[in-house]
């Protein structure tokens, strides 16, 4: 009897997922930019393939699929699942959420994910190709957004961690996030967001190994502003990253991007980084940055965008960085 | 005899004249087309309400309502935006040219937030959409009530 009770549920969303005429979409970005370092080059970039279907009146599903140029791969190109996420919803603007999501702890992360024909700039901000913030998070979770009058949103999501592989956690312990956002205006977001895990010692996060175990806080802010003319965008990140030996090092890490639309199609802009780690840092590669982006945004329809862009980096090692990118993305 | 030069033309009593002529028209051209820009929503009767304030109705169609209150889900159904009336739907409800509606829904359903609206390219179509989909709610030009679908009262008023 327990037993039936137990599966009857599952049965009506069987039954419910079963009779709801599913919709699929299969949809892509791409990229080719031509770029001049000391040297000119052409390339592309990554090869976005995602998949929406929505399952039943209920349940939906989201997949990422990129697949992009890998040195070490054999044949030079490697498949990286980006997003499976499995959303049900519970109730009004309440979801469940299972599955590999970009961690929703910044607006760029959550927003843009691969689709470079929606980033205003050429390229994330160094806050994230500086792996700051853990780009993804495994595991599950609840969402909820525009609530009220203030269109309150939230996420709270369990995952496995850094360190962990796309199967099994490594560890015991658990990652946590917790974001909130509010839209107090049209075209207007606010957000913060916490962000806690343990890094155990050993740990292979981003292709290095991990000597001390890493109790890891991040905690970022972020505003975001497309008004019809000005647009402008701004994300902080503190890290605070603790280990036995070092006590908390902190890490600051933000940019600032601002465009303005001259015409409907032609966007001016331009974006500030700055990574500053303090001393002792050991968990990141200590390498304090600054960079200066000032570039052109031709947008020709929403699914063609061209930007020419120039872009200093100020390195505290290594050589600094002048190089002007032209990109054509495309979305299909 | 007087001189006619380029001066004279800009700046005479014969251009004033013309200028008026000419925003009187543009004036008229602007009413008529004001008129003609009048949007109706319309939903199926399982689902929609009878009547919503317009910025309700806005936040339906920016996505941001997942349910009616009767738990059916929200279908959205939008005119292209590359036709007249998409345009209009756009503009007028979004503050949005056609090209940015569509990178608005680009970007939502690729962030996993909302399922897409479905486009169609003529009323007819839309409406029968909006009939045989239970919480459909869609936008054409002018009221009409057939089984299944209502027209929604935009503040008080049929259209808007």
């Amino acid at each position: 009897m327990k037993i039936k009770l137990l599966f009857t549920p599952f049965l009506y969303l069987f039954i419910a997922a079963a009779s709801y005429s599913q919709t699929t979409q299969i949809r892509g970005f791409l990229d080719v930019t031509g770029a001049y370092n000391k040297k000119a080059t052409f390339g592309f970039g990554e090869q976005d393939l995602y998949i929406t279907s929505a399952i039943s009146d209920r349940i939906s599903f989201l997949g990422e699929t990129v697949f992009k140029y890998d040195s070490e791969a054999h044949s030079e190109f490697a498949i990286s699942i980006e997003r499976v996420i499995i959303t049900y919803n519970l109730k009004d603007n309440h979801n469940l959420v299972l599955g590999k999501i970009h961690t929703p702890l910044n607006y760029w992360n959550d927003t843009y994910h691969h689709g470079r024909v929606l980033f205003p700039t050429i390229d994330r901000p160094l806050l994230f190709s500086q792996n700051i913030i853990p780009l993804h998070t495994l595991g599950a979770g609840f969402e909820g957004s525009n609530l009220g009058k203030m269109k309150f949103g939230y996420n709270f999501f369990v995952g496995n961690g850094l360190g962990s592989s796309e199967v099994e956690d490594n560890d015991r312990a658990k990652s946590v996030t917790a974001a909130v956002h509010i839209k107090p205006a049209d075209r207007l977001r606010l957000g913060l967001s916490y962000y806690y895990d343990v890094i155990s010692a050993g740990a292979d996060v981003h292709g290095m190994d991990v000597d001390h175990r890493v109790n890891q806080h991040l905690i970022s802010a972020s505003v975001a502003r497309f008004g019809k003319k000005f647009e402008l965008l701004t994300e902080a990140t503190t890290a605070l990253n603790h280990t036995d030996t070092t006590g908390t090092k902190t890490t600051l890490a933000g940019y600032i991007y601002a465009g303005y639309k001259i015409k409907e199609k032609y966007v001016p802009y331009v974006r500030y980084d700055n990574i500053q780690y303090q001393n002792g840092e050991m968990y990141y590669n200590k390498n304090n940055k600054q960079s200066f982006v000032a570039g052109f945004r031709y947008e020709i329809n929403y699914l063609a965008v061209v930007k020419l862009e120039y872009q200093h980096i100020d390195n505290e090692f290594g050589v600094n960085v002048d190089k002007v990118t032209a990109q054509f993305a495309i979305g299909f | 005899m007087k001189r006619t030069t380029l001066i004279s033309i800009v700046t005479g009593k014969s251009a004033f004249i013309q200028y008026s002529f000419l925003i009187a028209c543009l004036f008229f051209t602007l009413a008529g087309n004001a008129q003609q820009a009048t949007l109706t929503a319309i939903g199926n009767v399982s689902g929609a309400p009878a009547e919503m304030k317009q910025s309700e109705l806005k936040s339906v169609l920016m996505g941001e309502t997942q349910r009616w209150k009767n738990g059916k889900r929200v279908v959205i159904a939008l005119m292209k935006t590359n036709t007249p009336l998409g345009k209009t739907t756009s503009s007028k409800i979004y503050d949005m040219t056609g090209d940015e509606l569509n990178k608005y829904w680009l970007s939502l359903v690729f962030q996993g937030k909302s399922q897409a609206p479905v486009f169609f390219t003529s009323v007819s179509e839309l409406q029968n959409f909006v009939a045989q989909n239970p919480g459909a709610i869609g936008i054409i030009d002018k009221p009409m009530a057939v089984s299944d679908v209502r027209s929604v009262m935009i503040d008080g008023k049929p259209s808007f």
